[in-house]
């Protein structure tokens, strides 16, 4: 005995949860695929099948799930599974079949990944780091991770991990450095798109570094000074698609925009 | 805490002068001093030519970059060279936009940059 319930998702508009209970086989074809029907009729993109209370899932009943998802994709939506049991989530992996739904363990997830690829809501991530060099190699990877982890090639989330890296070396280098002295990081993410700003106090003592840093330079190509340092700035303009450098007396603060290339 | 780097040293048969350097890990701004000091004293134990194996140089920065600019000069200024090898695409790519390809001796593999020297 099957049972489903369909549910509006506040605040979205065609994403829909569909809250499945009991044995779902042969008998319950006629039922899953009437749901799936009512869905299409009201245009609607992403449906997020809440596996809850599902004790079995035959492979007849999965199959009608794999034709539904079939459509859904070619909307530009998805059908995932949610909250799913264990032993159910075990047999489906058995099947193959999680290499073609994706599977989240509660609905908040699963609703993130509706508006990251439906409504393409750009996602966030803000966080404060002491002044210190040390800090930067594990930001710049998590930020990598991040953007390999959202679909970017690794092309692009090497870029992007090279931008943070130099970025956030300016910020520690020429501002003010110590425990006390917090950096605030912001990324915001899309499927298209990487948006950074980075703030950092300035230290007085470094002003004049910072505008030497900050004056026209040849670009990074045609390079001949054997210098050590110097091009971080060059490789971040380089690298990125907007590079905006707001500097005071009280702090310097950058905005980057990253388009997504690959 | 610095990025993790190793650097792994070899002879290089036939030739007593130069020196094979395996590059593994990140090189960034908080290993390059690390990386100089090391590299510096080969120079001055009398090594003139260096071969540097990237195969295993995951990630470089700017600062990194700017080492290896020194290397090829101070090597240069002792009448030797600094050669390097085995890079991969990402790194390549940082190596180019700064514009360094030309001040750097590259080679896509490690036979022919030991086969280059002198």
């Amino acid at each position: 005995m099957m049972n489903v319930e369909i549910k509006e998702v506040p605040a979205t508009q065609n994403a829909v949860i569909l809250r499945f209970s009991g044995e779902l086989n042969s008998e319950s074809i006629g039922e899953i695929c009437s749901s799936f029907e009512k869905l299409e009729s009201e245009e609607k993109k992403f449906a997020i099948a809440d596996m809850t209370g599902v004790s079995l899932i035959s492979s007849a009943a999965l199959g009608e799930f794999m034709g539904a998802r079939k459509r859904f994709v070619e909307k530009g939506g998805d059908l995932v599974f949610a909250k799913m049991k264990m032993d159910i989530r075990t047999k489906l992996n058995l099947m193959g079949a999680t290499k073609i739904f994706r599977v989240f363990s509660d609905i908040r997830s699963a609703l993130n990944a509706y508006k990251w690829q439906v409504e393409r809501n750009p996602e966030v991530l803000h966080l404060k780091f002491p002044s210190y060099l040390e800090v930067v190699p594990p930001l710049r990877q998590l930020i990598s991770r991040i953007a390999k982890l959202k679909g970017y090639s690794n092309k692009d989330s090497f870029r992007i991990e090279t931008i943070v890296d130099e970025v956030c070396n300016n910020a520690v280098e020429h501002g003010k450095q110590g425990v006390d002295q917090k950096i605030d990081l912001k990324m915001s993410i899309d499927p298209q798109k990487i948006e950074l700003d980075v703030v950092n106090m300035s230290d007085p003592e470094k002003m004049d570094s910072l505008k030497a840093l900050l004056k026209p330079r040849n670009g990074a190509q045609g390079e001949t000074s054997d210098s050590k340092r110097g091009r971080g700035l060059a490789l971040i303009k380089m690298l990125t698609d907007e590079l905006t450098v707001d500097c005071s007396e009280k702090g310097t603060s950058v905005h980057i925009k990253k388009v997504r290339e690959e | 805490m610095e990025s993790q780097i190793d650097l792994v040293y070899e002879d290089i048969r036939g030739k007593v002068n130069a020196k094979l350097i395996r590059f593994i890990g990140d090189l960034d701004a908080t290993n390059v001093e690390t990386v100089l000091e090391k590299v510096c004293s080969l120079f001055n134990e009398g090594i003139r030519d260096l071969v540097a194996d990237f195969k295993k140089l995951r990630y470089v920065n700017s600062t990194g970059l700017g080492i290896l600019l020194h290397f090829s000069k101070s090597a240069k200024e002792k009448g030797g060279s600094f050669k390097i090898a085995n890079i991969n695409e990402n790194v390549y790519e940082i190596i180019e936009i700064i514009g360094a390809t030309s001040l750097l001796e590259i080679y896509d593999e490690l036979d022919e940059a030991i086969a280059a020297l002198e």
